[in-house]
This record gives C-alpha cells, structure tokens and sequence, in this order.
C-alpha cells in the first residue's frame, strides 16, 4: 500500500461552484435521470398547462390581443417558479442538512480540507439543485411569454433578480435550520414555518410602520413590476396605483424597490452564510460573535427607522393610511391610539430582536465554566471578552440601549409629527424605555446566562405566556375585569414595551379602564422586573466570581 | 546531537469537559511515527472525546495536540489534510454508489483530476477487497462491507496519521485479518495509525503498542507486556498434571516461594505463580528432580479483558 506523501494543494474556491465537490456530489445524487426525469416531466406538464391555458382563457374568452394573451400566462407562472425554489427547494435544504447529520456523514465533510465558506456555498446550491433545474424547465414558458408580450427587460429583469435574492434568504433559512435543529422532520416543518410566516406573518409589521421587514419577501418587488406583466387594460390602472409610491424612502435617499429589497435581504444573507460558517468552523460555536450579533442589532435599528421616519408626515406609515389613499377624498387622519399600537410593537419587536440576539450570544454555564478552564490554563485572569464562553452580559446592555434609541426615536417621530399637533416626547421618554429593554432584555439574558435555557423556557411559560393568556381571556370576558387583565398582563416582560407608549406619552385614545390601570400596572411591573433584574445581576456575578475563584484555584494539570 | 524525530502524535495535558464532568483529564501522550498504536478503555473512559480532538471535530478545553507537527488548534485546515478518519459505527450516504462516495472525497481532497481520482479510487477499493462492489449503492452494503468502505475513504488522500474508532466492528474474521494486514503495511510505509477497539485481544495482536485510559485519565501506556506490567498484573497461574504423586508435588511446591494459592484437583495441581519467568524455569527443573512425572504443564496468564475488567471495576469502586 502506498504511503506516499501527498502534499496536494486543495484550493477549493468558494466562489468556484461547479467545482465545488460538495455541489458535484448533490448534482450525482439529485441529478439521476430517473427521479429528474419525473420532476422534469412534472413541471413541464403544470407549467405548460398554465402557460396554455390562461393564454387560450385570455385570447379566446377574453378576447384580448396575442401580446396581452401571452402576458397573461406570466404571473401563475411566476407563482409557479417562486412556489419551486421558495417551498420545495427550501424543505429539501432544510430536510437535506439534517439528513447528512442524521446518518453521520457530515463528519466526513466537517474533516475534508475545504475553507467554510466552501461547503456552505455547496450546500446551498446543492442540496436544492433539482429545484434549480425544475425552475428553469418552467423557463421557456416564461420567456416565450416575455418575448411575445414584449415585456420590457426593465420589468422582468428586478423581478427574477428579487426572486434570486429571495431564493437564497429561504434556502439559508433553511440551511441554518438544518444545521441547529436537531430533529429532521422539525428542522422540516420549521424551515417551511419561517418562510410562510415571512410571506404572511412578518410582512404585516408593515402596516404598523416597520416598513423594513417587507422587504424580506419578494413582493414589493413582485408588485413595483407586476404593471408591466399584465395585460394593457389592468396595467394602466396598476400604473396609476404605482406611481403613488415610486420609490422607497431611505432617510433622505431614495431608493427602487429592488435596490432596497437586495439591501435588506443582502444584511440577513451575509449574517446567515457568518453564522453557517462558524457552525462549519466549530460545531459547538456560538451562531454569531458578540461583535456581530451587536451590529445586526443595531444595522436592523437603522433599517427600521431610515425606511419609517421618512413616510410619517405623509401619513403612509399609518395603518389609516393606506384607507386614505385608496379612498380618495376620504380624509383619515391617524390617531393618538394608532400611534400607540405602532411604537408598542415597535418596542415589542425590539424586544424580540434583543432576546434572540442576547440568546446567540449567551454562554450556557457549561461553557462559562471550560472557557474559565481554557483561562487557567493560559495563565490568564479572565475570559477574552469576544470569545464564546465569556459573558454576553455587556453586549446585551449595549443593545438594549440602542434599542431604548431607536424605540425613542422612532416615537418620536410619530409624535412629533404634524399629526399630532403640540405633543412632545420628552427625553425622559428614553430612560423610561431604556429601563425597559434593561429590565426585560438584559433580565432574560442574566437568568440564562446564570441557570441555563431550560429557566429561561419554564420563565418564558409561566411569566412570559400564562399571564397574557389569562389576561387576555379576562379582558375578553367582561369590560370591569379589563383593568384585572391589565395588570395581569403586564406580568409579562413583553407587556412592558407595549404599555410603555401608553404610560409615557399623553396621546389619549384608550378605554378610560385601560387608560387608568395601563400605566399603574406597567410602573409597578416594570419596578419589579428592574429589582429581578437587579438581584439577577448580582446572583450573576456573585455566582461568576464564585466560578472564577474556584477553576483559577484549582491545581493546573501539565505546568511543571 | 541527533535531533529528536517529531511524533506523529503529541498531545499534552489535554482536557475536555462537559459542564462539570471531565470526560478527558490530563491526557499526555506521544505516539512515535509508523507506529499502530490502541487505545483501550472501558465505555466512558474518554476515548471517543480524545477521537474527537483529534480530528478537529471537538475543541478541547485546553490542551496542546500536534499531528506531524502541525498544531490542529490552530491549524485545523493543514491538520485536517493529514488525518484519516474513521468514526465508529462508520455511515455512508445511502444515495451514492460506491465509487460515487469515494471519488466525492478524492475530489474534496484535491486528488487531482478525473483519471487520477478514478485510479485512486481503484487502488483503494482493491485494498480493502470491495472492486466489485464499485457500482453498488452505499445503502445495499453489508455492515462489514460499508466498513471496508468507509476505510477506503479513510485512505484516499494516504493520510499521514489515521484515526479508526473501533474500525474491526462488524467485520468477519477474514476481513478483520486483511485489516490487520492492511494497517500493518501503512504502519510499514511510515503512516501512524491510532486505533480504538473493544476486541481487546485483537487489538493486543494488531498494535505496536497501546494505552489504557479510565474515567479520563491516563493508566498505562508502552507495548503490551509493558502496559500489563504497568497495570500490576504479572501473574500467572500454572497447572502441573502429574502422572502419579500429585499431592508430593503439592508438597514440594508449597515450600516454594512465589506458590500461592495451590490445589490439588485428580492429577492437577494449580497454583498461583508471581515470580519470574527464569524462577518459573527453576520451578519446572525442581519439579522433576523431585522424581515426579510431569504429563503436561500449562501457564495461563490474565487475559487483557481479565486486567481491564479489574482495572475499571477497581476504579468504579474508588
């Protein structure tokens, strides 16, 4: 047997797809004649029967031209193509990673010499390779219908540039559920989960002024170019409609529905492929770097305010807004009670972003208690603040604030507008709801990082849902139990960023019984979620020092 | 002054835990180049948590680990360039053929172009005795056939170090032979092969040398008379079978030193030997100058399961 040195430089270029190995090996096994064949049959057949049969409705039935016939055929198709690559390619992403480490293999691609990034970009384009020629048998379809509905390039081209973005945001959904969900079946049903809720659920922040997380799906898109593919006597009146909004407000830029789309999902796409590659580096990394994690908090805090703040005195950015520009000579002018609903979830989702990112960022007890080990053994008196094992404690308390800012500013600038005439947010607004994310955001972070997720689930049950839950039922029931419910649910840290708005600022708008105990149940909650917090802390660090003193103390195994 | 060659494998004072439990504690091991060296354990002594630094696949608490030189915490890439791996109970993709597998990883290896991946990926097949196996899916081998399959990936790019987690599992005699062989002839080329088995006296055939590790730790390590020495277990028992006059052989072999434990049972008499293999020589002369007529005479030693069974059940009493 040969044992002859081989020293071959393995030069895999991540950007080198074709030959890429892990891509070839996906393009043997997905590609096999028999099972591409059917897909390929498949898809030919639905999409030449949609492509026929809206022609033949349009051209025979509705009696419309050959070009508009044929543009008929563009949108079932589209839906077609979006509903291959953003559903079947995006399970098969998710259902394909999980497989590989199911039976074991992926070990076997953990130890090939090939640069993370590599075998991500692998990955992605492999596992759904069959998907990607399914797409293009449906091509032929689309471009005859282009051709032949003489449907400008400056139309279709934004359009499948969107669709490719997208395609890429849903498979490294996919791929990263793959890669952190343990189970196949539920890294399946979650990847297909997250992906129908940014199509259903995310996009509808929207209406509540976070404008940004419509972008993460392809419809503006879809809908700046939808005009140019229908036929003439529908286009004119989309036209008219599009023209209303011609372009996406950036702060003082403008910018097209496409540049912001590839902005917005290019931010989401480059945090996934970071925190795919540091599973790739280290299985047992953290999903991102405290350094990252902060950024994209504070990137999505940007995104959030530079596309709201800019539509506000146009009205826009209210959910009254779109009645009003629908319904001409209809004036609704937003109110108070608006304005309270959209700051809340504004804060609410701030919340939200904070937890997660603060949970990526946290080192379980385990891990604190290696990375002290790792210390000891280096002679050194700490953790390295950036490693994974040190605290998330100080970047969570620099994201908080940063959310207070954002939150602050983006009532602000509801408030202040020429909406509401004369009303100011004073600037104590923003210690208020600094003391908000403090208490709720860096608590949650504290308890995990002091016992572990398993307290931060039975916390998020028990003090997190339950309360909401029978408050909720409570104020459903009757009127004179809504100021029970109120202070039922503001148990809930998660109530504190909706109740904050309607404690701090004097918009009026609410039910007098809501009005009165709203701001006596968020202060005396949000006062003791502090002190829990407070305690938390100290236990924290009591607890840490604890640790510290007792790994630093002990023997180190290997010095002389 | 000569210099000192470097080892294929140095590791020192590595630790790995998980939470509060120490699943490796203070490993510090050397493993000489073309060696076949075993490492034997009990379930939970640390051997797949040493596996798994090994091959990059898991950081260590803290420790140092050099592979021919190259340190693979800090250069996982270049360290994952010299490591054949093969984990225990070794899977294989079930949409792949056989060859399909092997030529995946010869490409993600760098091993040049198709003729020279598809001739490689012939030399590694007839190694392990699959060549007519070449087109058969992955998911319709026998265990003992994906086994040789998986070894044969582990080969492709003639890895300087490589790293068999009980890799004889699930073979039949034959192959395990042609295993044995097959190591045994890396080893002569100057490849390293570190190996796990829990066919202790398989692995006692197979290695140059091996070592012992219990709950984390280190117990032994050398060549295998060393390691049982090491262990405190040169004990022997010796079976005497008279042709007449066992009990006068019992007699005179009570008054010897190192006898213990004597019985007699019919023409046998056993005992308990701990001296050395020259005194064991005396013994046998002395025997027969007594006038007593031997018909056979038998030694049994421990077996290495015997000593490791007693090592981890002394530990798991401490």
């Amino acid at each position: 047997m040969s044992t002859e040195r081989s020293k071959a430089p393995v030069n895999h270029s991540a950007w080198n797809i074709f030959g890429n190995p892990i891509f070839r090996r996906y393009c043997r096994s997905r590609l096999r004649l028999r099972g591409l064949g059917v897909a390929l049959l498949i898809t030919v057949l639905i999409s030449g029967f949609v492509f026929f049969m809206f022609r033949s409705l349009s051209l025979y039935r509705g009696q419309l031209g050959v070009a508009d016939a044929e543009r008929a055929a563009l949108i079932p198709l589209f839906v077609l193509q979006a509903v291959i690559l953003f559903i079947l390619g995006t399970a098969q992403v998710a259902g394909g990673m999980t497989a590989e480490r199911d039976e074991g293999v992926i070990d076997y691609q953990r130890l090939v010499p090939m640069s993370p990034l590599a075998k991500v970009l692998g990955y992605l384009f492999g596992l759904p390779v069959r998907e990607y020629l399914m797409f293009f048998a449906t091509l032929p379809f689309t471009a005859w219908a282009l051709w032949q509905g003489q449907v400008p390039a400056s139309v279709w081209v934004p359009l499948y540039t969107a669709l490719f973005s997208s395609t890429l945001l849903y498979h490294l959904t996919g791929l990263l559920t793959g890669t952190v969900v343990r189970n196949r079946r539920w890294a399946f049903l979650a990847s297909i989960g997250l992906v129908f809720s940014l199509y259903t659920g995310v996009p509808q922040m929207a209406k509540f002024g976070l404008v940004f997380f419509k972008y993460l799906t392809i419809t503006p898109v879809f809908m700046e170019s939808r005009p140019g593919m229908l036929p003439d006597n529908i286009k004119a009146m989309l036209e008219t409609v599009a023209r209303l909004a011609p372009e996406v407000k950036f702060f003082n830029l403008g910018l097209s529905e496409l540049v912001f789309t590839l902005f917005s999902q290019g931010g989401l796409i480059l945090t996934f492929l970071v925190m795919l590659c540091r599973k790739w580096r280290r299985s047992e990394a953290n999903l991102l770097g405290k350094v990252w994690a902060t950024g994209f908090f504070v990137w999505i805090q940007v995104l959030l305010l530079g596309n709201a703040l800019p539509t506000v005195d146009s009205g826009e950015l209210f959910p009254s807004g779109g009645v009003r520009i629908f319904g001409r000579g209809v004036k609704m002018d937003p109110t108070g009670s608006e304005a309270l609903i959209m700051a809340g979830i504004y804060g609410v989702v701030t919340l939200g972003l904070l937890l997660v990112l603060g949970g990526l960022i946290t080192p379980t007890p385990e891990r604190q208690v290696s990375g002290w080990r790792r210390a000891r053994k280096r002679g050194e008196g700490s953790i390295g603040v950036l490693a994974d094992s040190a605290s998330g404690f100080w970047f969570v308390v620099v994201m908080a604030l940063a959310g207070a800012c954002g939150w602050f500013l983006f009532t602000r600038g509801l408030v202040e507008s020429r909406w509401f005439p004369g009303q100011l947010v004073p600037v104590q607004v923003l210690g208020i709801y600094a003391l908000v994310m403090l208490a709720a955001g860096v608590g949650v972070q504290v308890l995990m990082e002091f016992k572990g997720g398993r307290s931060v689930g039975m916390a998020a049950i028990f003090l997190g849902a339950v309360p909401l839950m029978v408050g909720a039922v409570l104020g459903a029931s009757s009127d004179r139990l809504l100021a029970m419910a109120a202070w039922l649910i503001g148990i809930s840290p998660l109530s504190l960023p909706l109740y904050a708005p309607a404690s701090v600022l004097g918009l009026g708008g609410l039910p007098d019984a809501i009005a009165l105990a709203v701001p006596r149940a968020f202060y005396f909650w949000l006062v003791s979620c502090a002190v829990t917090t407070v305690w938390l802390v100290s236990r924290l660090r009591a607890a840490r020092k604890a640790m510290a003193r007792k790994i630093l103390a002990e023997p180190v195994s290997g010095k002389e | 002054m000569t210099a000192t060659p470097t080892p294929a494998i140095d590791i020192r004072s590595l630790r790995v835990d998980y939470g509060e439990f120490v699943a490796v504690d203070d490993l510090t091991l050397t493993v000489p180049r073309g060696e076949v060296f075993g490492l034997v354990g009990p379930n939970g002594a640390g051997k797949t948590s040493t596996f798994r630094v090994l091959t990059t696949l898991m950081e260590p608490t803290y420790g140092e680990v050099n592979l021919d030189g190259v340190d693979i915490l800090e250069d996982i890439e270049e360290a994952r360039r010299i490591i054949g791996y093969m984990p225990d109970l070794a899977p294989v993709p079930g949409d792949l053929r056989v060859w399909e597998f092997l030529d995946f990883h010869a490409a993600a290896y760098g091993l040049g172009g198709r003729a020279q991946r598809r001739e490689r990926v012939a030399e590694c097949l007839e190694e392990v005795a699959l060549s007519a196996e070449r087109n058969h899916w992955c998911k319709a081998l026998s265990r003992g056939q994906t086994q040789r399959v998986v070894l044969a990936k582990t080969l492709l790019h003639r890895p300087r170090v490589l790293i068999l987690d009980e890799p004889a599992s699930g073979l039949d005699p034959l192959a395990r032979r042609d295993m044995r062989l097959a190591l045994n002839k890396l080893a002569a080329g100057g490849a390293t092969v570190f190996i796990s088995s829990h066919i202790l006296s398989e692995l006692a055939e197979m290695c140059t040398s091996l070592c012992v590790m219990n709950r984390g730790r280190l117990l032994a390590s050398g060549s295998v008379d060393a390691v049982r020495a090491q262990l405190g277990s040169t004990e022997r028992t010796l079976i005497v079978t008279a042709l007449a006059g066992p009990k006068e052989a019992a007699a005179w072999l009570g008054t010897q030193a190192a006898v213990q434990g004597l019985r007699v049972e019919g023409q046998q008499v056993m005992f308990g030997f701990d001296g050395t293999d020259g005194a064991q020589a005396d013994l046998i002369e002395g025997l027969l100058g007594q006038g007593i007529r031997l018909r056979a005479f038998e030694e049994r030693r421990a077996s290495f399961e015997d000593i490791l069974v007693e090592v981890a059940a002394n530990n798991r009493r401490a």
